[in-house]
């Protein structure tokens, strides 16, 4: 059952968007977590969240982006200037930080010098960084505008309805991960940490239903296996920059770990992360993306993600932190020196790691850090 | 940090620096020439301001001021405010509240001091703040954060939205610092009825937000009086900013600092308008007389910053313009955009508006002075759309006659960074040779300033510009 979630997080595309591009569907490809992927959904539209992993060269993103720039929104540039992304009908920038907006720019930019490398439907979408009840009416309004776009330009109609099914499908499939989540922080846990992240990366690209019936089919299997000793394994969890890299996990594993929880906006959130049904859909969409405030995007809200960070320890019985960040991610790296500095002082050791995105071309640097880093907590 | 930099007080040694600044041409021309030798840094700084006459003078008493009141805000029972420099003080001086601003105390750090305030920067680094953010922060915020500064009662930005690593700086401070926090967010879009509705909502909050953390109510009439003194010093600013399209440009080369400078420490006070007074009447018999304000009364080239300058010791920037007989028309902070400013002319939504009537009026009034600061104004959304930086800049560059574009940042400047290549091309496609300075404007570790220089002559001999 796992190689449905190991194919579809270890490429660009899978079988799912094949078939469902074969078939005469639409894919949308989406670059945060801000953004209700329901919309699309209740659309008839495939969201999918954009990845850059398997970029081999920054030739492309290199002509259009500076140099002091995070490298995931060049790797995504690179692919859409190399066709790779050819199979999105459209795509939604987002607000995450400012690299990430610019994607906006670069990528028409890149459109007019190599045609074919953007997708007809191409749309910026704003996102607040606080929550204020009027950031929460401008969030409101840009959901509805990503609405009247999707319905004009794929001459669709988004019903109420169509909405409220999509929640409820969505929810369902954050409720299963949620179980993966207890399974991965069980004393002996019952899944790796590179196969629990597999899982949602794989969430964030196949399709719900599919998603979720797989999902359905591996947990009882998962609960009839037998506990997998620690074997004295260090219990570490995984937080900071944006990664959808399996194989980022899969180093930290292998150098003696066990990764236990992680807190990466591509990985598991919390038990909360339910869109309330009993609400009017949009707006309770709007309350559920924008309220998170899961990432340093939302400035001043350290205590509410320290709060989240030190439950998730406290729930899988971490033992120690690695707080990694991209190059030039000055959110998650700057949040990463206040985590050190408060993790530290509770006696939960933490290990600082920058890396640059992409194929882990510092495969041998990392690992002689992590390994250090267990031998410390040893 | 060095322990020896402990030992001082950051807004102390700005402040006694400055107050001699002040004092020097206050005795007889014979005490200032036998004293200069003894300053051979700060003579660098000291000179230039003191040849400009009382625009010149007036300024460094006035900088000594606004030092004086941060060191006795509390002596004096008022809070202080951490905030940016692209944040108006106008509605701090009205509530009674004392800015801590970091980008132009890092400025002055940086333009007077040899070793620059890189040492504060490091220290920020030292506490976790990652070394690739932006250094116009780093720099004051590493002192406050070292305890090298008075107390700071809270915090106020407006750069959410606007600048990850300028907004991130101030989050961070206020973990570190546990103090109250007020951040305005704005939208992508400038002049939609969405958008306004917004800037004005947000606006309500902070002051809710002012009058909390003071325990005192916003003063009506006292913010209508800075308000039409913020329009009398624009309408100044406007006079000098028409004149400035003049060929030759009789501004003076530092006056475009003395500008924005001045805003960004005094917008709304007295003072500040009487050294524009004094400003104005300079530009005005240098126009009547058709001549150059650049010291050999030639101009040779009309350049033009389309982002910010570079503030190497000793304004190394504007000395190098003037002696290569360059016009400095501007840059991305120069101008505020009031509506009867002349160069709003087709660009009248992006102006914004001062009416005192009443409490609502100041408001939206203060509010869109906000909305329209450098920066906040044009790099909110994408660079290419109406409004925003690619339009305002050519717009601009057009209108002032430029005859060359020049990018200046800092690496930390996410923003601009990601878009920079794809603006010098429209602007190259528009006719205007363009330069993109890879240095730090506030530490010349990154670059020296010779290296920078160097590349500046090399443009403008390579694309025959001088």
């Amino acid at each position: 059952m796992m190689e449905i979630f190991e194919e579809a997080a270890s490429g660009i595309t899978n079988r799912y968007i094949t078939d469902w591009v074969n078939s005469g569907k639409k894919v949308i490809g989406y670059t945060c977590s801000f953004l209700p992927p329901e919309i699309f959904h209740a659309a008839g539209i495939l969201p999918y969240r954009l990845r850059g992993i398997t970029t081999e060269s920054m030739e492309i993103s290199d002509a259009y982006y500076g140099p002091y720039v995070c490298t995931f929104p060049k790797c995504l540039l690179q692919l859409a200037g190399e066709k790779k992304l050819s199979f999105l009908s459209g795509a939604v920038i987002s607000t995450g930080c400012d690299a990430m907006r610019r994607l906006d720019e670069c990528w028409r930019k890149t459109g007019e010098d190599y045609p074919g490398s953007i997708p007809d439907f191409f749309h910026y979408f704003d996102v607040p960084h606080k929550t204020d009840p009027h950031a929460i009416q401008w969030f409101e309004n840009e959901i509805r505008k990503l609405i009247r776009k999707i319905e004009t330009d794929y001459h669709v109609n988004i019903t109420e309805e169509n909405l409220k099914q999509s929640i409820s499908l969505y929810n369902h499939g954050r409720m299963l991960l949620w179980e993966i989540e207890k399974q991965r922080s069980l004393k002996d846990a019952k899944i790796s940490g590179t196969d629990a992240f597999s899982i949602a990366v794989a969430g964030t690209v196949m399709p719900r239903e599919a998603f979720n019936d797989a999902l359905e089919q591996l947990l009882p299997d998962l609960s009839r296996q037998k506990s997998n000793p620690a074997n004295g394994n260090r219990r570490i969890m995984v937080a900071g920059s944006i990664n959808d890299d399996i194989e980022l996990i899969r180093l930290i594993e292998n150098a003696g770990s066990t990764v236990v929880a992680d807190n990466i906006c591509f990985g598991i959130r919390s038990e909360s992360d339910q869109v309330d049904m009993d609400d009017e859909p949009i707006s309770a969409l709007t309350r559920h993306y924008l309220s998170n405030s899961v990432c340093p995007r939302m400035f001043g809200a350290y205590r509410q993600r320290f709060d989240l960070l030190k439950a998730k320890i406290e729930r899988a019985g971490v033992e120690g932190i690695i707080l990694q960040n991209i190059r030039f991610c000055d959110l998650h790296g700057s949040e990463n020196g206040l985590f050190e500095r408060d993790f530290e002082k509770m006696g939960i050791p933490c290990l600082r790691l920058e890396r640059e995105y992409g194929p882990l071309t510092e495969t041998g640097r990392m690992k002689m850090r992590i390994e250090a880093f267990l031998e410390r907590m040893a | 940090m060095r322990p020896e930099v402990y030992q001082y007080n950051f807004d102390w040694m700005l402040w006694r620096t400055l107050e001699a600044a002040s004092k020097v041409a206050d005795g007889y021309d014979k005490e200032y020439r036998r004293m200069l030798p003894y300053i051979p840094y700060f003579r660098g700084i000291v000179e230039p301001f003191i040849n400009l006459g009382d625009p010149g003078i007036a300024f460094f008493k006035l900088i000594d001021k606004y030092l004086k009141n941060i060191v006795s805000a509390h002596e004096q029972g008022k809070k202080i405010v951490m905030s940016t420099f692209c944040f108006s003080p106008t509605i701090f001086y009205a509530m009674d509240i004392v800015p801590v601003t970091l980008e132009v105390l890092t400025t002055l750090g940086s333009v007077m001091w040899k070793r620059g305030a890189t040492e504060y920067m490091d220290f920020c680094v030292e506490l976790g703040f990652t070394e690739t953010s932006c250094s116009s922060q780093r720099g004051c915020l590493g002192a406050y954060l070292a305890g090298l500064g008075e107390e700071i009662d809270m915090l106020v930005i407006n750069t959410a939205g606007i600048c990850d690593t300028n907004a991130n700086a101030f989050a961070f401070a206020k973990t570190f610092m546990d103090k109250p926090f007020y951040s305005l967010n704005y939208p992508a879009s400038l002049t939609d009825p969405e958008a306004n509705q917004y800037h004005r909502d947000d606006f309500k909050a902070l002051i809710r937000f002012l009058e909390d953390q003071t325990g005192k109510k916003l003063d009506q009439d006292r913010l209508g009086k800075i308000l039409e003194e913020v329009a009398r010093q624009e309408a100044i600013v406007g006079e000098m900013e028409e004149l400035q399209r003049l060929i030759p440009n009789p501004l003076p080369v530092t006056y475009n600092f003395l500008i924005y400078g001045g805003r960004f420490f005094f917008s709304g006070m007295p003072e500040y308008t009487g050294i524009l007074e004094e400003m104005v009447k300079v530009v005005r018999q240098n126009a009547e007389k058709a001549r150059s304000g650049i010291s050999s009364g030639k101009e040779k080239l009309r350049a033009f910053m389309f982002y910010i300058d570079h503030y190497a010791l000793n304004l190394q920037l504007w000395d190098f313009f003037d002696k290569h007989d360059i016009s400095h028309i501007g840059s991305i902070l120069s101008r505020s955009f009031k509506d009867d400013s002349p160069y709003v002319k087709g660009m009248e939504d992006v102006a914004y508006h001062i009416d005192a009537t009443n409490l609502d009026t100041m408001i939206d009034s203060i509010a869109m002075i906000n909305s329209r600061m450098p920066m906040v104004r044009s790099i909110r959304g994408p660079y290419d759309r109406p409004n925003m930086w690619l339009e305002e800049s050519l717009a601009l560059a057009k209108m002032y006659k430029a005859d060359c574009l020049i990018y200046n940042g800092t690496p930390g400047c996410r923003n601009t960074w990601s878009n920079v290549k794809l603006i010098a091309r429209d602007m190259e496609k528009a006719g205007y040779p363009t330069h993109i300075m890879y240095g730090d404007a506030f530490d010349d570790r990154v670059e020296s300033w010779e290296a920078t220089a160097a590349r500046l002559d090399e443009f403008f001999t390579v694309r025959g510009l001088l």
